[in-house]
């Protein structure tokens, strides 16, 4: 009888805590986390790193391509120049406005692929390379807080708002709760079904002179297709440079020329 | 000319060896040929056969529907108004589907592949179960909802069997992703290229999946009656859908998926039709019929050259053997026109002979391979457009075939005869 009360009283205090331990985040709070995530990733200047992509497919053999990605997020231009393996030197995409468009020198034609498109046929998309627009897209919803590893985390989940075209309408993010940074993602089909995992687990911060603050990058990003299971995606960006880019590098003449 | 046909014939005989060896030759090279054409013939039919009932009408009304001018999609939209102009204004229209269009990434538990999504609606398409040939399953399961229907080739590679169950990852036209749980419902043997690179799922599957309303559709595929009045037919088509008040884009002689990239870089929005032919919408694999035929020809010129050089060469032989008997039919007064003619005609019969043997010895090994029903290695699937060798016998090419050949040989007599005519009586009499 004694065992009994003593059970109840605990289970009764453990729902009491609930409330204490898992802190409700209102919309405005979490807003502010999306837009610090934003501003962390944000550039106000150019940008330029140097990035592994390492394509793990099952039944093929591991690929891997070195690539560079030219940022100047204040007009949101992106471009990203393969420079290994050599078949795949001198391919590159390049962001003009809201289009991306795709060079190959082999057959020395552009094409414009649709924004959301995988890169250079990985798990990755133009997203995980370029700022983040987390705010501006999604509206969040608290899911609840978790324990990642070694790591507090607020799980929000994130719909894409109404008009805005994005690859995945569905995400879903574990935010670490000291530094603000996100260390696992879940991107979502329209149908509600899973259809990629990233995890962030490095992060790695650059004084930007032009910003007057941290810029904040991922350095490595494993991507897990959740569809094709046993396909994933490694991004390593080993450097980044975040010095003034020539004023006519975002132009399909620049990249062009990179390939004769 | 009754007497040099004889005359002809007995030479013919007397030189039995010389005769076999040439007309054999003859014989076989017009044997290759008309296989060879044969199975042209066959490769083109099979090809019309899957192309016009898996990938493409007789004409496509088909297609795309800009909300910006940068995005695009295979649209054709209130296609019941569409199928009435079409209706009221061809009459030799037979029959008309609507086909959804997409292309999708197929993912089982073990494999995945890329493949073209045709929406269909089994019920209106009595010809697609004709030529589809079912190894497991049956059509009736692809009338219901949330299933697919996969060719041998994509189950080995995907690991499923009926049953089993499949998803389709596809792209949506503003860039979103989406997906769709099917159950394979049954498995087609393959038909060449096209089974690589196709699926068909159910017109409700593919309205679910790129989410567009039951009223549109991909592509009307137009069956007409007599496919000679194709070019009238597009020509009608062309002019009353633009009465009818519709958009319609430029004629492009491309399968729809290499238009995308020009489409988008247009500047129009809403909706525009396009108009094409089944040979326009397969005009990126004609080059197999284009090579096939090219390798029919290249290798006929080949063997016809060794063998007009055999034929001319057997005749300096044959005229110099009888030099004396044409001296003595110069002197008992043949004039040199029935010479020449003599030895022409001996050409035109041995050539004549050789090559109807031929072609019936061609078209009997073609016909035995035919029914047969040889399986073609996968490699070679591709580009002979069915699992299992084809041939088809086209009148008109094996006589064409043939008097290609008989021309060549006769032609090339001439040469000889023409050496033979002119020869003295006197001299002729006097050569040992």
């Amino acid at each position: 009888m004694k065992k009994n009360i003593l059970t109840t009283i605990i289970l009764f205090a453990s729902f009491l805590q609930i409330p204490v331990y898992a802190e409700t985040l209102t919309k405005e709070k979490m807003v502010s986390i999306l837009k610090g995530i934003d501003m962390r990733i944000r550039s106000s200047g150019d940008y330029k790193s140097l990035v592994y992509i390492e394509q793990r497919e099952k039944g093929k053999p591991d690929l891997v391509r070195e690539a560079l990605v030219y940022r100047r997020d204040v007009d949101q231009k992106l471009m990203i120049l393969f420079t290994k393996p050599r078949t795949e030197s001198g391919k590159g995409y390049l962001r003009i406005d809201k289009n991306l468009w795709f060079y190959d020198p082999t057959v020395g034609k552009w094409e414009r692929r649709t924004d959301r498109e995988r890169i250079g046929g990985t798990d990755s998309r133009r997203q995980d390379f370029d700022q983040s627009n987390l705010a501006e897209e999604y509206d969040p919803e608290f899911i609840g807080e978790e324990k990642l590893g070694n790591y507090n985390v607020w799980v929000l989940k994130l719909a894409a708002k109404p008009g805005v075209d994005v690859a995945y309408p569905v995400v879903k993010y574990w935010i670490d709760k000291a530094t603000g940074n996100y260390l696992k993602s879940q991107d979502f089909a329209l149908s509600g079904r899973l259809m990629r995992t990233s995890y962030n687990p490095k992060w790695q911060k650059l004084f930007s002179e032009s910003k007057k603050a941290d810029l904040w990058y991922a350095q490595e990003i494993r991507i897990y297709d959740e569809i094709d299971k046993g396909n994933s995606t490694l991004i390593l960006i080993k450097s980044v440079d975040l010095q003034e880019l020539p004023q006519n590098i975002f132009t399909k003449a620049w990249l062009e020329s990179k390939s004769r | 000319m009754k007497q040099l046909f004889l005359i002809a014939i007995r030479n013919l005989v007397q030189h039995r060896k010389r005769s076999l060896l040439l007309g054999g030759a003859i014989c076989g090279v017009t044997m290759l040929l008309v296989f060879l054409l044969s199975l042209s013939s066959g490769v083109r039919k099979a090809m019309f056969e899957a192309a016009t009932t898996i990938q493409t009408g007789h004409i496509n009304v088909a297609g795309f529907y800009k909300v910006t001018a940068g995005r695009s999609a295979p649209v054709v939209t209130d296609y019941n108004k569409v199928i009435d102009v079409i209706q009221k204004s061809l009459p030799d229209v037979e029959y008309i589907v609507p086909r959804g269009r997409g292309w999708a990434r197929i993912v089982s538990d073990t494999g995945s592949i890329q493949a073209g999504l045709a929406g269909v609606n089994l019920s209106g398409e009595p010809y697609l179960q004709k030529v589809l040939h079912l190894v497991s399953g049956n059509f009736s399961g692809l009338n219901q909802p949330g299933t697919a229907l996969i060719f041998e080739t994509q189950a080995k590679k995907l690991g499923v069997k009926v049953g089993d169950m499949i998803i389709i990852s596809s792209l949506m036209p503003n860039g979103t992703n989406n997906t769709l749980d099917l159950r394979v419902a049954g498995i087609a043997q393959d038909v060449g290229m096209f089974s690589m690179f196709s699926i068909f799922i159910p017109q409700s599957a593919i309205n679910q999946l790129y989410q567009i309303n039951e009223n549109n559709t991909g592509a009307l595929y137009v069956y007409i009656k007599n496919i000679q009045n194709l070019p009238r037919d597009m020509d009608i088509l062309r002019k009353s859908l633009a009465n009818a008040g519709y958009s319609l884009m430029d004629s492009d002689p491309r399968a729809f998926w290499f238009k995308f990239d020009s489409v988008n870089r247009e500047d129009w929005t809403g909706q525009k039709l396009d108009l094409t032919t089944w040979e326009e919408e397969i005009s990126f694999m004609k080059w197999t019929l284009t090579a096939l035929d090219g390798l029919t020809y290249i290798l006929t010129m080949i063997l016809l050259f060794i063998i007009v050089i055999g034929i001319m060469n057997s005749m300096w032989i044959a005229i110099n053997e009888r030099t004396r008997e044409i001296g003595t039919l110069r002197a008992i007064g043949m004039h040199r026109r029935r010479v020449m003619a003599m030895f022409v005609i001996e050409a035109f019969t041995l050539s004549a002979i050789a090559t109807f043997a031929g072609a019936v010895l061609g078209l009997l090994v073609a016909g035995i391979l035919h029914i047969s029903h040889i399986h073609i290695p996968t490699g070679a699937q591709v580009f002979l457009m069915a699992n299992t060798l084809k041939f088809s016998f086209n009148f008109v090419r094996v006589l064409g075939g043939m008097s290609l050949i008989i021309s060549a040989t006769t032609l090339i007599s001439l040469i000889p005869s023409l050496r033979a005519a002119r020869l003295k009586p006197v001299t002729a009499m006097q050569h040992k």
